[in-house]
């Protein structure tokens, strides 16, 4: 049996594989969280067993799931462990956001699962952008600082041709995973002053990308209704959604072809500065 | 009874409802807007300052006539006018579930 064991958010997680299929999905999905600890937080057991054969996930010796797909095999690991921190971070304020760093600070991308965060990550990789994070959002309210969660960077869809997939891109029946190996440029490690937040708009057909300054009460709003742990916080989480709208400067962005709503965000962050 | 229920050419009756906003909602000022966060729902709302000043009004006091002239008083609108964008706002706030039924 192989232990991968990773360190992320200062916490450490076990993850002992029974079989070579789900420890190269799971190396591939957190294979950048990777470092040696004795000690734990986390215990899991992953492996596929049965006749058809299911993956199945187990934690602190408990049954969580089984499931003959790879894809939803990973999605519910991440889910739980998602949850998990959660717990271990309650200090931490989860939101559902892509996280990026440019020049010293964080960017982070603001939707709704499937609302095209990972897509514009991708791009903006090609961009000069670094990568933190395309799920996850962790933030240190209090010194406004967001923790990198390195998972591979997961597709939905392929990405247009102007940025094509890595060759060894990981194919599951439901996302396409890029390793952090293969993703453009350094993957930061640390936790960075964030500086600017997007909330997405998806529109991959609009003819041209267009930005909106939010007033600090609809981004409040917005960032609220994308927290994933807001009542682990002071005001049942509202007075941490409106010290980030107070602090950052907050965006709508509506997109279109990838390229251009790349260099509008790029300006958009410069001109703010 | 629900304020959707009242038509708004029955001025008279829609001019004594004394809107009430539900007390177990979260609240916070932020630069005029107001955030009101209904758990029970799962919905969190930003009322721009219009909204806010009528919302701050509907504490089952004031009527909707009070708060129009309030609004008239304050802004930069006609009483025509005020009585729509309060009877409009109220409906919305009813309609979102954050008013308390009109009694009767």
């Amino acid at each position: 049996m192989q232990v991968i064991q990773l360190r992320v958010l200062e916490r450490r997680i076990h993850i002992h594989c029974q079989e070579p299929v789900s420890q190269a999905l799971v190396t591939a999905a957190y294979g950048a969280m990777q470092q040696r600890s004795d000690v734990m937080d986390l215990d899991y057991i992953v492996g596929r067993d049965g006749v058809p054969p299911a993956f199945f996930i187990r934690r602190a010796g408990r049954g969580l799931a089984a499931t003959p797909d790879d894809g939803t095999f990973l999605a519910l690991l991440d889910e739980d462990i998602a949850i998990e921190l959660q717990k271990l971070r309650a200090d931490l304020y989860f939101l559902h956001a892509a996280v990026l760093k440019r020049s010293d600070t964080a960017v982070m991308l603001v939707t709704h699962s499937g609302g095209g965060k990972s897509t514009l990550s991708w791009a903006l990789l090609h961009h000069g952008f670094r990568f933190l994070s395309d799920e996850l959002g962790p933030v240190d309210l209090e010194k406004l600082e967001v923790h990198p969660f390195p998972r591979a960077l997961a597709l939905k869809a392929a990405p247009p041709m102007a940025y094509p997939l890595p060759p060894k891109t990981v194919r599951t029946s439901r996302t396409l995973h890029v390793t952090a190996a293969d993703i453009p440029g350094r993957v930061i490690q640390s936790p960075v002053p964030l500086s600017n937040a997007f909330f997405l708009t998806w529109r991959p057909d609009a003819p041209a990308p267009s930005v909106r300054r939010l007033s600090t009460g609809e981004a409040a709003a917005r960032f609220y209704a994308n927290a994933l742990n807001p009542l682990a916080h002071a005001g049942e989480g509202l007075d941490g959604a409106i010290r980030l709208a107070t602090r950052l400067r907050c965006f709508e962005l509506t997109t279109a072809e990838l390229t251009p709503t790349c260099a509008l965000l790029a300006t958009t962050i410069e001109r703010s500065l | 009874m629900t304020l959707a229920m009242l038509s708004l050419d029955d001025s008279s009756t829609m001019d004594d409802c004394r809107p009430k906003r539900r007390s177990d909602v979260s609240i916070r000022e932020v630069d005029g807007d107001t955030i009101v966060l209904d758990r029970g729902a799962e919905q969190i709302h930003r009322l721009n300052s219009t909204a806010s000043f009528i919302w701050h009004r509907c504490d089952g006091q004031y009527t909707i006539r009070d708060i129009a002239d309030d609004l008239a008083g304050s802004f930069d609108v006609g009483p025509t006018a005020a009585k729509e964008a309060v009877v409009t706002a109220v409906r919305q706030l009813d309609q979102l579930g954050l008013l308390d039924p009109i009694p009767g």
